[in-house]
């Protein structure tokens, strides 16, 4: 399923390509078989160095931002809990904001200092919110961490609203940046993210039973044995990490951080064993319907992906979960 | 098995446990008692390490303190009251996660079949095999807490500390559930420390009770030394034996 979509993804665009060409020029790519029939320089280039990164990256991103989603609800025990709640989204607009507004630029990173800066901010931001709940409450309670994230979170998102009213000019940026896009994403881009994407989702699969137990609650992992305040970090920096590095390279994309893993659980039930790596898929694969349409929809000019998520994840999410009470 | 030394323990500012010693032989069968707020949940988990304390906790001679979270795990284990379901797993998975312990981990780990013959064996226990791929919120109360209490025993523990664990039961299955505590107790020296409120029932289980008011330990002792009542009337601020003597009278005009 993630495949034909993905496969799809590559196919469907303003300009059409036959999946025969796609498997030639992948063929040649990789494996230097030659190319048959008449396929031109353009339409290469369309496959192997628009559409493909592109597929991917939608692809990785949208399972990065799921299975930190999937480890945020676990381990603060909250079905509606997400890294964006804990500010690492407010915190890496903020962050890009800045970089936008000022135009600051580090000089060996030159295009990369936008994503840097705004994974940085985005980390600072949550370890700012858990820091400051564990200073609050010496046990972590999970709501304090969830209130400090809204606090931190509502406050930065404040300052970037009033930094953008400032410089009227960079406001459009700011916004696009906000709502996130797969658009011009290249090569360099893909084999940066991929890989720390991956080991991350992978790092998680050695957690899955400690997941398990936090969703019972704290005092229930200690008590089974977990050493539950040194696991929670670990995690809370994983799910960071991911949702961190997908929104520096592509903006804040909502909502498939929250449907992919609630979706997975009402069909596959609770078990991380096979939450994690389903919601990798689904969320995936949602991503890359995702970024079809907004490619499509309105082509040649393109929908912020952020926004799709937000029309097909909310109503969906509505569904299912209303539907499932329903049954209940 | 259990010395427990000078212990103060609390929440933020306000301290619950004040000064608490006492020791628990290994096959003792102990409950606390005591008016709501006296501190009894927080003596259970410090005691299982969940709650920072002063003073010392010593499990078979060693300080909790000292010990990693999976040494205290292997020895004591801990049904808590109001547990909350937040995400739904099957009974048989939940009693599963008990075994965290003994289950290897990461990605090439699962349990062996001893571990899920156990599983099997702690469900039958508690009278569970029936509803053992049902959804545990799709549970009754009293059916979750016997889930719990399954789950307690997967871990294999040496002591079991157990707060109010006949609440949401009926009567047959407190009964049972005690039955099968004493039975537990009995066997290979475990240990058992529970809150109960209700005095019959602890009359009937305990070795030794202990009265906590206010944070601190009114009386430990033998259960014989509980019977005349008084100072459970004094703590309770109520007519025990009155109150016991009217049951009575009412249910004797019953059958």
């Amino acid at each position: 399923m993630s495949f034909v979509v993905c496969i799809l993804g590559i196919v469907i665009g303003s300009v059409m390509i036959p999946f025969s060409d796609i498997i030639i020029v992948v063929g040649n790519k990789l494996f230097g078989v030659a190319k048959t029939g008449n396929i031109d320089a353009i339409t290469t280039s369309i496959i192997w160095d628009m559409r493909i990164p592109r597929v991917l990256m939608a692809f990785f991103v949208g399972a990065a931002l799921s299975v930190s989603g999937a480890i945020m609800q676990s381990t603060l025990k909250n079905p509606l809990a997400s890294s964006y709640t804990l500010g690492v989204s407010s915190g890496a607009a903020f962050g890009a904001g800045i970089v936008i507004v000022t135009g600051f630029t580090i000089p060996i990173l030159g295009f990369f200092t936008l994503p840097l800066v705004g994974l940085v901010f985005g980390l600072i931001t949550v370890f700012g919110a858990v820091g400051f709940a564990a200073s609050m409450d010496r046990n972590m309670d999970t709501n304090t961490i969830i209130l400090a994230g809204m606090v931190f979170s509502l406050f930065i998102n404040a300052i970037l609203t009033l930094v953008s009213s400032l410089k009227r000019e960079d406001a459009q940026r700011i916004l696009m940046w906000q709502m996130g896009s797969f658009s011009q994403k290249n090569w360099t881009i893909v084999i940066i993210f991929l890989p720390i994407a991956l080991s991350l989702i992978f790092l998680t699969m050695f957690f899955v039973r400690e997941l398990d137990l936090l969703t019972f609650g704290e005092e229930h992992a200690k008590a089974a044995g977990v050493d539950a305040n040194k696991v929670k970090w670990i995690l809370l920096s994983i799910s960071s990490g991911l949702t961190g590095c997908a929104v520096a390279f592509t903006g804040v994309i909502g909502f498939v951080d929250l449907v992919a893993p609630h979706i997975v659980r009402k069909l596959f039930g609770s078990s991380h064993r096979l939450v994690i790596p389903i919601s990798a898929l689904l969320g995936g694969t949602f991503m890359v319907i995702a970024d079809l349409i907004a490619r499509t929809i309105i082509s040649p000019s393109e929908l912020p992906v952020g926004a799709v998520t937000a029309l097909i994840g909310a109503p969906f999410f509505g569904y299912i979960y209303f539907s499932g009470r329903k049954r209940r | 098995m259990l010395k427990v030394e000078n212990v103060r323990c609390g929440y933020n500012e306000s301290e619950v446990l004040k000064d608490v010693s006492f020791h628990v032989k290994k096959g003792e069968k102990v409950c606390i008692i005591g008016p709501n707020g006296c501190g009894k949940t927080t003596l259970l988990k410090a005691i299982a390490g969940l709650l920072k304390s002063e003073g010392d906790i010593n499990l078979d001679g060693i300080p909790i303190k000292r010990m990693k979270r999976t040494e205290i795990a292997s020895k004591v284990a801990i049904l808590m009251q109001n547990e909350t379901v937040y995400f739904s797993y099957t009974v048989y998975e939940t009693v599963l996660l008990g075994r965290y312990l003994h289950i290897k981990g990461g990605i090439l780990g699962g349990p062996t079949k001893h571990d899920k013959d156990f599983v099997m064996d702690c469900l039958d226990k508690v009278g569970l095999t029936d509803v053992k791929d049902r959804q545990i919120k799709t549970l009754s109360g009293g059916q979750l807490q016997r889930v719990f209490l399954a789950k307690a025993l997967a871990q294999e523990p040496r002591l079991i500390l157990l707060d109010e664990p006949t609440n949401h039961l009926d009567l047959k299955f407190q009964l049972e559930l005690i039955e099968y505590l004493k039975q537990w107790a009995n066997t290979d020296g475990n240990t058992v420390i529970g809150v109960l409120h209700d005095i019959n029932l602890v009359m009937y289980f305990a070795d030794k009770i202990m009265l906590l008011s206010d944070g601190q330990i009114v009386k430990y002792g033998e259960k014989s030394d509980f019977v005349d009542g008084k100072l459970l009337e004094k703590v309770y601020h109520m007519d025990i034996k009155g109150y016991m003597q009217n049951s009575l009278k009412m249910w004797n005009n019953v059958f």
